[in-house]
């Protein structure tokens, strides 16, 4: 286990500085539109949270983390906050492979996708769509949170954002529930999957849904990608723990102690594989974490996406 | 030997909602954690209870082991949030290493 104090210092330089967890500035990590035609007015914002696009520094800083946790490599972190945000961001993401940093866009085109086929009338401004600062809430650094937060939602209401679309579960909570009661600026917020209306020809397939615990628990909204899933002929396995009850992927401990989220990450992931059916998440963390575990995993927007 | 510091619930209160008086420690937090560690998180909120601000200082690492699952406080059959408290204490402890 690392020093907490280590890593949470170092995120919350990284969003002060640079507003990304990693130090990443945001026209090296938010490419996926570039190559697509999105609409620049629309009755709803489509914000991504940046969360789909931090997973390949994710792994890679994660990859780093495991090779010195418990080793003495590991009490240099706490020199960290002495390194400029930007140069040890940029240098993750030198080191970040550039097929990864593609797939991880791949998702975010397929939500868009979805929702134009759904008929959603949405908008995606790179310029407003800024990470939500979720990690230093959950880190327990209110100060920075709240701080981040307000920067978030004053640029938005300036703006004049109303309806907001999210595509993952920890910005959808800390949008819907957080910037409420922290930020005093509120919006409508929907996540993607409750706004889509699709249908195909019965696909006869059965599919393992993993629920994460922000959408599962927290949000109550684990039964609305089962309605999609069931209006395309998908039938979805029942296993132990699931909806509200649902188990964590490991994924949020993954800073702090890479041996324990792997070791959550392998209980889940042996629930999961149970049915023997292929596995789908709808959260970037449990994606990716899981993806470790070896498990056949993807992501709900890319079964979706192939079935319509 | 631990000291018990009795305005320690009132010190808590800039940091969260005070539940944790509402925990008659039955163990259900504990008992469904995923991390099945040393009595986690029923043996933190005892602390709060009784004050053992020192307590929870000298173990405030473990805090960070915590998931933010929500399984402790869906189940919680006092409504004590267990998991709000953990959060709590994280940000009492962030703010008091950033004071030292």
């Amino acid at each position: 286990m690392f020093n907490p104090r280590d890593i949470i210092e170092t995120l919350a330089n990284n969003v002060k500085q640079t507003a990304s967890p990693f130090g990443i500035p945001k026209f090296m990590v938010n490419k996926w539109y570039k190559d697509i035609n999105l609409p620049k007015e629309g009755e709803y914002l489509l914000l991504t949270g940046l969360m789909y696009q931090f997973t390949p520094f994710i792994e890679k800083s994660t990859q780093y983390l495991e090779k010195y946790e418990g080793t003495k490599m590991a009490g240099l972190l706490k020199y960290a906050k002495y390194v400029p945000s930007y140069i040890s961001g940029i240098g993750l993401a030198m080191m970040t492979s550039r097929k990864e940093k593609k797939n991880a866009g791949q998702a975010l085109k397929n939500i868009a996708s979805l929702l134009k086929k759904s008929k959603v009338d949405f908008a995606y401004r790179p310029d407003l769509d800024n990470y939500s600062g979720i990690l230093l809430y959950d880190m327990g650094d209110q100060k920075g949170f709240v701080a981040h937060a307000k920067k978030v939602a004053k640029k938005l209401q300036d703006a004049g954002i109303k309806k907001i679309i999210t595509v993952d579960p920890h910005t959808a909570y800390a949008l819907k529930e957080l910037f409420p009661k922290y930020t005093g600026i509120s919006f409508e917020v929907k996540s993607y999957f409750e706004l889509l209306d699709l249908e195909s020809k019965d696909c006869g397939i059965e599919v393992t849904l993993h629920d994460p615990c922000f959408f599962g628990r927290y949000l109550e909204l684990s039964d609305v990608p089962r309605k999609v899933l069931t209006n395309l002929g998908i039938s979805v396995s029942k296993i132990r723990n699931q909806g509200e009850f649902t188990s964590c992927c490991g994924g949020p401990a993954e800073s702090i102690s890479p041996s324990l989220s792997n070791e959550i990450m392998e209980k889940r992931a042996k629930e999961l594989k149970e049915p023997g059916k292929p596995i789908i998440a709808y959260c970037p963390i449990c994606l990716g974490n899981l993806k470790k575990s070896g498990a056949n995993v993807e992501d709900l927007s890319t079964l979706l996406v192939r079935h319509i | 030997m631990s000291s018990v510091n009795l305005d320690f619930a009132e010190e808590l209160k800039e940091y969260s909602e005070d539940t944790a008086l509402e925990c008659f420690n039955c163990g259900t937090c504990a008992a469904i954690c995923p991390l099945v560690h040393d009595n986690f998180p029923r043996r933190m909120i005892r602390y709060v209870q009784i004050g053992a601000r020192d307590k929870i200082l000298e173990n405030s690492d473990e805090l960070w082991r915590c998931l933010h699952c929500g399984l402790c406080t869906h189940t919680c059959p006092r409504e004590a949030d267990p998991g709000e408290i953990i959060l709590g204490l994280k940000r009492f402890v962030v703010a008091n290493f950033r004071r030292s």
